[in-house]
């Protein structure tokens, strides 16, 4: 067997396998329903349209989740009046479901039987259902634990989970807080970085833009993490302006201690993060008028040990090291009847491969990627809107990763118009145009093993999302 | 339709009312809203904490707010928000935006945190009104409220809010607030989808044109 062909299916088992877990915890847990239940708000207070955070929003989760307006059942003070326990007659539990209908403009490959066709069209009812129990323990404290059945993987296990303290000086200048989290850019409250990205509702067949864009080393490594890793964070916020979040995440078992789902396979060619993960995060928001302006930064340093070939970690001592910086930028206008937002991100990642693994592994020493990742949408009365999201990857070309002329270039829109009969309740129509997909990220490839067309993966969506 | 003459005479009553009423409580101390002045029996939330803690959001800490989404409550009539505090709690007025934010947020409190929280926001000072970038409209604007618009039965808002629209007793200060939440709150008013016996009856015929024009007005005094 020569290389190339075992990288080819290397990389495919490892999409199979590892893409699937990774997807456990890659779709946003949106609007939270246990939160409105608390405070007694509708979606609109916190949210543009979910997931996107209105500056309200933002100020939510920088306080923990904890401001509570139901009269409590349950309360106790000490000496200095100080609360011991608070707690309001309603669990914060709440129903996440999406459904999608997808048609895939030429029918996949069959992934077992070459030369055969999969079917062209899915229905995934659900494609995800969650549990989210959220909202404040305290009133310092506050949590988010998400439990998702997803239907690619056919799974239910940890989802998104966190749990925040906040503290805050009288007059609001200073808010700060702890936390411990599952997904480095959960804690983030705005929407161009981090775990909730738009658009949120992507495609979430096999074969479709998250398998490509969201589980392979062609991406943003700390994108890529959800559900394999846990760690702390510290963060302040002063004047509702200036944002800095300090973080580090090491490796997590979650879920299940098979080789599938556990973090020796995170993406492809799986791996395991060594030690500690520095990830930070700085923003400075500028709000005016109806408008709220945001430019920030973040980024993750991490050591990794890659397993090759999914499910077999190599040995710990070759140490790929990962390098990201982000520099992102969000301006909402969140006016009476129109919303609109134009957001984004630019993504460089830097990696160093470990000499032991060069050439066999990694064609290069050195390899670099850069990602641009732009949104722009647009609501009338949080009923009707639309989204356009542009994303260009680019890089080193290493043939051993990448295989075919070894560029891990991608490039894809997604269009997307939405409609709103109820906050809670969307439909959603998407079209995802594809203009480059790497070779063996092209599931194509199994047809026609050079440069199979990018377009073949264009794909039509319809979603049903709605909580409860 | 009533003439404009008995209109005015209702109006005049009513501010007289609240004139009389506003001496009659000016006399009260106001309710301390500092923590160590919550009384035993009461929430252990003074007003200052519940302004941190949820006020301050929208409405800014010394009552300023940024979106006009939210309106600035600086320097605002106590016995206004007092009164608008208590609507919400008990879900009297249902515009979409009290019902969205301020049914819930007003839900627990309790009538000592609302008349605190009305001092408080009162106390705070005004906020300095920005410059009319039209002042032919404000002009406009200026005669809209103080004359009125008589032909359409459409009576001056002088006679309610003051001749500086800083507001009496339970009328609100309209000086200086947020161009386009007086044009929202005017227009949930003629769509009587806020609550105001004399406001639907002194809206109902002013048109949009009107509405830019006297809230340029407000907005820059």
């Amino acid at each position: 067997m020569t290389y190339g062909r075992s990288g080819r299916l290397g990389a495919l088992a490892a999409f199979l396998l590892g893409g699937s877990a990774l997807l456990l915890v890659s779709t946003p847990a949106q609007a939270v329903p246990p939160f409105a239940r608390q405070t007694g708000l509708a979606c609109e207070a916190c949210h543009t349209v979910p997931p996107e955070l209105t500056a309200f929003g933002r100020r939510f989760k920088l306080n923990a989740y904890t401001l509570t307006t139901r009269p409590p059942l349950v309360q106790d003070i000490d000496d200095h009046k100080k609360n011991t326990v608070w707690l309001t007659d309603l669990p914060g539990i709440g129903i996440l479901f999406q459904a999608t209908y997808n048609h895939y403009d030429r029918a996949p490959p069959d992934s077992a039987v070459p030369g055969a066709k999969a079917q062209s069209d899915v229905l995934e009812f659900p494609q995800q259902w969650s549990i989210i129990a959220a909202g404040a323990i305290s009133d310092h404290v506050g949590g988010f634990l998400q439990m998702t059945y997803l239907q690619p993987a056919g799974t239910f296990g940890v989802d998104n989970t966190e749990i925040r303290y906040s503290d805050h000086t009288e007059n609001n200048d200073w808010v700060w807080g702890v936390l411990v989290n599952n997904n480095p850019g959960n804690q983030d409250v705005w929407n161009s970085v981090g775990a909730y990205p738009i658009p949120d509702f992507s495609n979430q067949s096999l074969w479709s833009a998250p398998v490509i864009a969201g589980a392979s080393l062609r991406t943003p490594m700390y994108t890529g993490f959800g559900g394999l890793v846990a760690g702390p964070s510290a963060y302040a916020w002063y004047k509702d302006s200036a944002y800095l979040g300090l973080s580090a995440y090491t490796a997590a078992k979650s879920g299940s201690v098979t080789t599938t789902l556990d973090s020796s396979n995170l993406s492809v060619g799986g791996g395991t993060v060594q030690g500690w993960a520095p990830y930070w995060r700085a923003a400075y928001e500028y709000d005016f008028g109806y408008n709220a302006l945001m430019i920030g930064t973040n980024g993750m340093y991490t050591k990794f040990t890659p397993s090759v070939i999914a499910g077999q970690t190599l040995d710990p001592g070759f140490i790929n090291r990962y390098l990201d910086v982000s520099v992102d930028w969000q301006y909402q206008y969140n006016g009476q009847h129109h919303i609109f937002a134009f957001l984004g991100r630019y993504t460089h990642e830097t990696q160093e491969n470990d000499p032991g693994l060069v050439p066999t592994y990694f064609s290069n020493s050195t390899d670099h990627l850069s990602e641009w990742n732009v949104t722009a949408e647009y609501y009338y009365n949080r009923h009707y809107g639309g989204m356009i999201n542009f994303v260009r990857t680019t890089g080193t070309s290493d043939i051993a990763v990448n295989g075919g002329d070894g560029s891990p270039a991608h490039q894809y829109e997604v269009f997307e118009l939405d409609y709103l009969p109820w906050f809670n309740f969307r439909f959603m129509l998407q079209y995802n145009v594809y203009q480059v997909v790497a070779n063996n990220q092209n599931p194509f490839f199994l047809l026609k093993a050079s440069n199979p067309k990018a377009s073949n993966n264009n794909t039509w969506v319809l979603g049903l999302w709605m909580d409860f | 339709m009533r003439s404009l003459a008995s209109n005015s005479v209702i109006v005049a009553a009513i501010a007289l009312g609240a004139l009389w009423a506003r001496d009659a409580t000016a006399q009260e101390l106001p309710v301390p809203y500092e923590p160590s002045a919550v009384p035993r029996n009461q929430s252990v939330y003074d007003a200052k904490t519940l302004v941190s803690m949820a006020c301050s959001k929208c409405h800014g800490f010394n009552g300023v707010s940024i979106s006009p989404l939210f309106p600035i409550l600086a320097a605002q009539q106590a016995s206004y928000i007092e009164m608008e505090l208590q609507l919400f709690r008990e879900r009297g007025r249902s515009d979409p935006h009290a019902r969205a934010f301020m049914w819930g947020i007003a839900q627990g409190l309790t009538d000592y945190q609302i008349t605190a929280l009305a001092q408080y926001f009162s106390s705070q000072p005004r906020v300095t009104a920005r410059a009319s970038k039209n002042p032919a409209l404000a002009e406009k604007g200026k005669l809209i409220y103080e004359n009125g618009v008589p032909e359409r039965d459409i009576l001056g808002c002088i006679g309610c809010h003051g001749p500086n629209a800083e507001g009496i007793h339970t009328f609100p200060r309209l000086a200086g607030q947020h161009r386009d939440y007086l044009a929202i709150q005017l227009q949930q008013f003629t769509g009587e989808r806020r609550e105001s016996e004399i406001m639907h009856r002194f809206t109902q015929n002013i048109t949009e044109d009107e509405i830019a024009a006297v809230t340029e007005y407000l907005a820059s005094k």
